[in-house]
């Protein structure tokens, strides 16, 4: 037996054991599924905003993963072509499961704890600032009907929960027992509550607009054109909320907290492994929940910038084509693959058979799923909503991933002063002149 | 009252997803005790000196007082944002006294080199 096993090849071990092991868990999570999945449905049918908790949570939680791969790979990509560099384009096509293979290799480090350090805040910190996440994620509209929740006082929400993130940096700073990770710490703290008034101070303009704090009401107020967007009534509020934004997400050119030059490595001197993994995690979130709520506040959220020129309406009624219907499903992919593989195989001597046919499939695949996509964006509200927000989210999100590669770092006292000095008054003058001309027109 | 169960659900969603992952990071990762070494805090390479959590600038403690004064003031605002278009007496005067006195405040501070950093 042993020198049986001893004269396989690594690829074959593997396959013995990894095929066996699949099949058991496959066999017991078909059962275990066949035996709990009807009375937890019954369940769940029974308490229906029980059921809406638990696919809110459970899809907000799960989102954040790609979100952060995909900022990860952007950061990559966008930073290296700005360097006049190639970036990853080993692992995936482009290198695009790169950012993923990080996260596994963070996953699968060792997660040491130094000597000296107070072990439960040590382990809390990346807690609590992990958890601020989907908090903050709770009352951001993604779409018409896809948000966690719609609070009358959102706006309110939002900064109070963001601000805890700066707790847990100060935890992880405290209890690392290292003066680098307690010098980022204060920095963070010092840097956050700066910057944590000028933020909150820029919404302002916007609230006095809209007259509530409901971020729904606050997206469905713009709708229209991209003319309606609040970014035409409050730019100076818009520019003071991204600067104060970048700040509060740690990023390039406002991170003092991580200044690997001055501070190691900041408050996450001492972390290593998954406990390391989860701060960095967050913040890339961040970076994705602050674009998001940029969006949504000046830049019309799900709204389109436009409305089509001509009006589209699909009726599709597949009930009436009968039996036709079943000859086209069955029919489709067939005719289909031969069709969209042929001309690979003529004009082709160096394509074979089976190649065309393989290429005719993924195309037809691919139209099929283009189609329904297509289709889905003009039939439903929310499909086309989402998209329209994850664009905008984006294009905030590729302006901090550049912004890290063009701009520097700037100094801690240029960082305070600029807080203090400029963007706080500039913040206050945007409200005054705001409430003034409202009240003008409300008067008039 | 739903969104307070959704908060403290949420709250409750995230951190037991942290303490998951890094639990499964902790069934798959090596694990070793090191030498004395290891275990020390990384100072770039010389070994630590005096008391880590000792004495660091006054300008911190400064900063958060300021920033005490001018949330409050945040809270307040938004409030009064609120209710802007209502036909209250003296709605805008009373704000732009408020935040002037406050204001002062900060030209004080400014005029002391409170805003400058050492």
């Amino acid at each position: 037996m042993t020198a049986y096993w001893n004269r396989l090849s690594v690829g074959s071990r593997a396959f013995l054991i990894v095929v066996p092991a699949l099949l058991v868990v496959g066999a017991i999570l078909t059962v275990g599924i066949a035996l709990l999945l009807p009375p937890v449905l019954g369940f769940l049918g029974a308490n229906l905003p029980l059921a809406r908790f638990a696919a809110a949570a459970t899809a907000i939680i799960v989102v954040t993963i790609p979100t952060a791969f995909v900022i990860i790979y952007m950061e990559l990509k966008v930073i290296a072509a700005m360097n006049l560099r190639v970036g990853p384009d080993r692992v995936g096509p482009y290198g695009t499961l790169m950012s993923v293979v990080h996260g596994l290799k963070v996953l699968a480090k060792e997660d040491f704890t130094p000597r000296g350090v107070d072990v439960p805040i040590f382990t809390l910190a990346p807690v609590v600032v992990f958890a601020s996440i989907p908090l903050t994620m709770l009352v951001i509209p993604f779409a018409p009907g896809i948000f966690g929740q719609d609070f009358n006082i959102a706006l309110l929400y939002f900064f109070a929960i963001s601000g805890l993130s700066v707790v847990g940096l100060m935890m992880a700073g405290w209890a690392s027992f290292n003066k680098y990770s307690l010098l980022g710490a204060l920095r963070a703290a010092a840097q956050a509550i700066s910057y944590e008034l000028p933020l909150t101070l820029s919404v302002v303009g916007i609230i006095i607009l809209a007259g509530t704090m409901s971020l729904n009401s606050i997206v469905q107020l713009q709708a229209g054109s991209f003319l309606d967007w609040n970014i035409w009534k409050q730019p100076l509020g818009f520019v003071i909320f991204f600067i104060a934004a970048t700040a509060e997400a740690n990023r390039t050119p406002l991170d003092m907290t991580e200044a690997d030059q001055e501070l190691v490595a900041g408050f996450a001197t001492e972390y290593s492994g998954m406990r390391f993994g989860f701060f960095f995690f967050a913040e890339y979130v961040n970076v994705f929940v602050v674009s998001a709520l940029s969006a949504v506040l000046f830049f019309g959220g799900w709204n389109a910038p436009f409305d089509w020129p001509f009006p589209v309406t699909l009726n599709l009624d597949p009930g009436g084509m009968g039996l036709g219907l079943i000859f086209l499903i069955a029919l489709a992919p067939v005719v289909g693959t031969i069709i969209l593989g042929l001309p690979f195989w003529l004009l082709s001597s160096r394509v074979s058979t089976l190649r065309a046919l393989v290429i005719g499939f993924v195309l037809f695949n691919l139209l099929i799923v283009g189609a329904f996509m297509g289709w889905a964006f003009i039939s439903a509200a929310w499909v086309s909503g989402l998209v329209w927000m994850v664009l905008k989210t984006f294009v905030f999100v590729f302006i901090f991933v550049q912004m890290r590669g063009t701009l520097p770092r700037v100094r801690v006292d240029q960082l305070m002063s600029f807080a203090w000095k400029w963007l706080l008054p500039a913040a206050l003058l945007n409200i005054f002149v705001t409430a003034i001309a409202v009240s003008i027109l409300a008067n008039r | 009252m739903e969104g307070i169960w959704y908060v403290v659900g949420f709250a409750c969603a995230g951190i037991s997803f942290v303490f998951l992952v890094i639990g499964l990071s902790w069934l798959i990762s090596h694990r070793t005790r090191g030498s004395r070494g290891k275990g020390l805090p990384y100072e770039s390479g010389i070994d630590t000196y005096g008391d880590t959590h000792g004495r660091f600038g006054v300008s911190y403690y400064l900063y958060a007082l300021l920033f005490v004064a001018f949330d409050i003031e945040v809270i307040f605002i938004f409030l009064w944002a609120l209710v802007i278009r209502d036909p209250i007496p003296g709605v805008l005067s009373s704000m732009f006294l408020f935040v002037g006195i406050l204001l002062l405040g900060l030209a004080y501070a400014w005029r002391k080199g409170v805003l400058t950093w050492r």
